[in-house]
């Protein structure tokens, strides 16, 4: 059952759509690869098993949005206006090799490699620049699109948020200042279920966290995290809303972190979680889902839904032949860039504190 | 009020005031300007400062906050990434904590991890300071805290040309800054004064004032301890010693050069400030021209401040420990007479 926004997707968006998801799955475990490999360095921080969250959400954006990701949606400095061309320079996205080199540590980054892994934005691409306070990206967020309705934009801003980070006093006070302003501030909440080693029930008292929008007088929406027509069709519900001049929303994406917190985690995040919650969280793969999603729909038939078989895999099992081959070169395209990209000189260090 | 044409009205103004023109002027010629803060329009705040502001610039820019430190300078942050100025007051800078992540962490580091990228054109400013018996949560003087966040400039204004000229330069500076305001100074009839209009206004960041020239001792000063020190240098006077008082004015970026050279001349040096002792601002200054300027000097250095704790409400516990002219002569006879 499609919603109305989703009924307008076309079979090419289906395909588009499935390849974004092959994309980001496929840049998780190709760091991963990376990293076993001795190429790269630092902590990851797998989207796996929540792809469909950044590409379902993204989608629909126009190129003047506005959107704030944090640590596990490092895929969305790359998938943001994807749609007006993978390799297309001019659009207001990143590109593979700008992202590529942000992992690496490389000049190529677009913030030079001063912080690491997601702490990287572009005022130019219209992407905030996050820290790791969580959550303390929300008043920016409601701070850019105060001075773009002010200049008569009509932009909206997407946040990225994990649930852990919704008990931060600073995301109770952003989110009501964007409610007392109705600004175009769209919240996303990516409730994966453990905020690093601690679940839910310990961090909030609600059944659907989605409920905590009727204290700020804003709707709250869910979406399930694994359906990316279903993550699509929430999200456009609520930028059409804030876009009216209506004002915030949070729409809280039901998702399950396949693996621990950082790659560091990976070992002990297998024993702090019971083994059947983790077996079930990683039952229902966005890719897996979408494959049925488009079978249903006609838009793939049953031997297509077969090939590349990338679903359900960890990053320990699966292969290239996986993914398709447009997927594995643009990536490859970014990482040979930044393997390739120089570090950047010392004396970098001390400066740009200030503006002078 | 019937002034007649011959009495000629005095123009001097007070500190609270020149603050005022500044935002009214400042307001005028950057439309991309926006304040925000807590009871700062329909009120016009705590004190008076933005007093009719909203009501000229409209409730868009002039933005009346909910009690959210954190928000307030995070909205303003983000408004800075798309292009704004900001003004954000702080209802007393003591509440300033409540937003301190944002400051330290989000706004003052935002140019230095964009690589140069995105510049935050934000004042913060507030009322601050003692000796009004405004107890433990109104008194306090927390700049050493923001002087520990590299990106981020301090001023300190002690007179109403200051108060005016600064706050014009700081909004017009493309960095975050915090403005300490001494509330004791606001409506002080005594440092009243000409202040000038528009540009002619401008004070450059950065820059020291001296405020009364001497040979014999160099007492290094901002904000209320000024009158201070000039108080103490009048008794200092009658023992004998002519000193030189120093308004820093700015503490980010700080005037090391006029305090040298003073230094050059008197070799004494003493340093006043109202905040507690350890990691204060003034313990800075100290080791800065203990290392520049040891040569010069003819007697250790010594530094008057707030004793180690809170500021407390009565009278005699606030005296106590907060510095007063009877501590600063004190302290400077003794390098005085080392």
């Amino acid at each position: 059952m499609l919603g109305p926004y989703s009924q307008k997707l076309t079979a090419d968006d289906h395909r588009e759509l499935l390849n974004q998801l092959y994309l980001a799955r496929y840049f998780d475990v190709r760091l991963i690869k990376e990293k076993k490999r001795g190429r790269l360095r630092g902590t990851l921080y797998s989207s796996h098993n929540q792809e469909a969250i950044l590409v379902g959400s993204l989608y629909g954006l126009k190129p003047n949005d506005w959107i704030s990701p944090i640590h596990r949606d490092m895929p969305a400095f790359f998938l943001k206006d994807f749609r007006n061309g993978w390799r297309n320079p001019g659009r207001m996205g990143m590109t593979i090799q700008e992202v590529c080199a942000q992992v690496w540590g490389k000049q190529g980054s677009p913030g030079r490699a001063r912080d690491n892994w997601s702490h990287i934005g572009s005022k130019a691409k219209h992407i905030i620049h996050s820290t790791s306070m969580l959550a303390g990206t929300i008043p920016a967020a409601a701070g850019v699109v105060y001075a773009d309705r002010l200049d008569g934009g009509d932009a909206v801003v997407l946040t990225y948020n994990g649930e852990g980070s919704t008990a931060q006093g600073v995301f109770h006070e952003a989110v009501n200042f964007a409610a007392v302003h109705r600004l175009p501030v769209v919240t996303i909440i990516e409730n994966n279920q453990w905020a690093y080693g601690t679940p839910t029930d310990m961090e909030y008292s609600l059944e659907d966290f989605a409920r905590r929008a009727d204290g700020y007088g804003i709707p709250g929406l869910i979406a399930d995290g694994q359906n990316v027509f279903d993550v699509y069709e929430k999200v456009m519900e609520a930028v059409d809303f804030a876009r009216s001049g209506k004002g915030p929303s949070i729409v809280e994406c039901k998702t399950f972190r396949a693996y621990g917190h950082g790659d560091h985690d990976d070992d002990r995040a297998a024993k702090y979680r019971p083994t059947d919650e983790v077996a079930q969280g990683r039952s229902r793969d966005p890719i897996a889902v979408m494959k049925r999603l488009m079978v249903a729909a006609g838009t793939m038939t049953a031997d297509q839904s077969k090939e590349h078989p990338a679903e359900g895999k960890g990053a320990a099992e699966v292969t290239d032949a996986d993914f398709p081959p447009v997927v594995v070169e643009y990536l490859t395209e970014g990482v040979e860039f930044a393997v390739n990209d120089t570090v950047p000189p010392g004396e970098e260090g001390g400066m740009w504190v200030f503006r002078e | 009020m019937a002034a007649t044409a011959e009495a000629p009205q005095s123009t001097k103004k007070n500190y609270l005031t020149a603050l005022k023109e500044a935002l009214y002027e400042e307001m005028a010629a950057n439309s991309d300007m926006v304040c925000i803060g807590e009871d700062i329009g329909i009120l016009g705040g705590a004190f008076g400062v933005t007093d009719g502001l909203q009501e000229k610039y409209g409730r868009e820019r002039v933005i009346d906050a909910p009690i959210s430190e954190a928000a307030i300078v995070g909205v303003a942050c983000g408004m800075c990434v798309n292009g704004k100025t900001t003004m954000v007051e702080m209802q007393f800078i003591d509440f300033i904590s409540c937003g301190f992540d944002q400051i330290v962490n989000f706004t003052a580091t935002y140019h230095y991890r964009t690589a140069g990228e995105v510049a935050i054109p934000m004042v913060i400013r507030g009322p601050a300071g003692g000796y009004g018996g405004g107890a433990l949560y109104h008194s306090q003087m927390n700049e050493a805290w923001f002087a520990n966040s590299p990106g981020l400039k301090i001023v300190c204004p002690s007179t109403p040309r200051d108060a005016k000229g600064l706050l014009k330069s700081a909004l017009r500076d493309p960095n975050p800054i915090l403005f300490y305001e001494m509330k004791e100074l606001y409506r002080q009839r005594a440092i009243e004064e000409e202040v000038p209009e528009g540009d002619a206004a401008l004070v450059p960041l950065g820059k020291a004032a001296v405020r009364q020239e001497g040979e014999d001792v160099t007492i290094v000063t901002y904000g209320t301890n000024v009158y201070m020190c000039l108080e103490a240098a009048k008794t200092l006077e009658a023992e004998g010693f002519r000193a030189e008082v120093i308004d820093i004015r700015s503490l980010v970026p700080l005037d090391e050069e006029t305090i040298l050279e003073s230094l050059k001349k008197t070799n004494r040096l003493v340093v006043v400030n109202e905040a507690p002792r350890t990691c204060g601002f003034a313990g800075e200054i100290l080791a800065r021209l203990a290392q520049e300027a040891f040569e010069y000097l003819d007697a250790p250095p010594v530094r008057v401040t707030r004793l180690d704790t809170p500021v407390p409400w009565v009278k005699p516990l606030e005296t106590f420990v907060l510095p007063s002219v009877d501590k600063i002569t004190e302290a400077a006879l003794r390098v005085c007479r080392y």
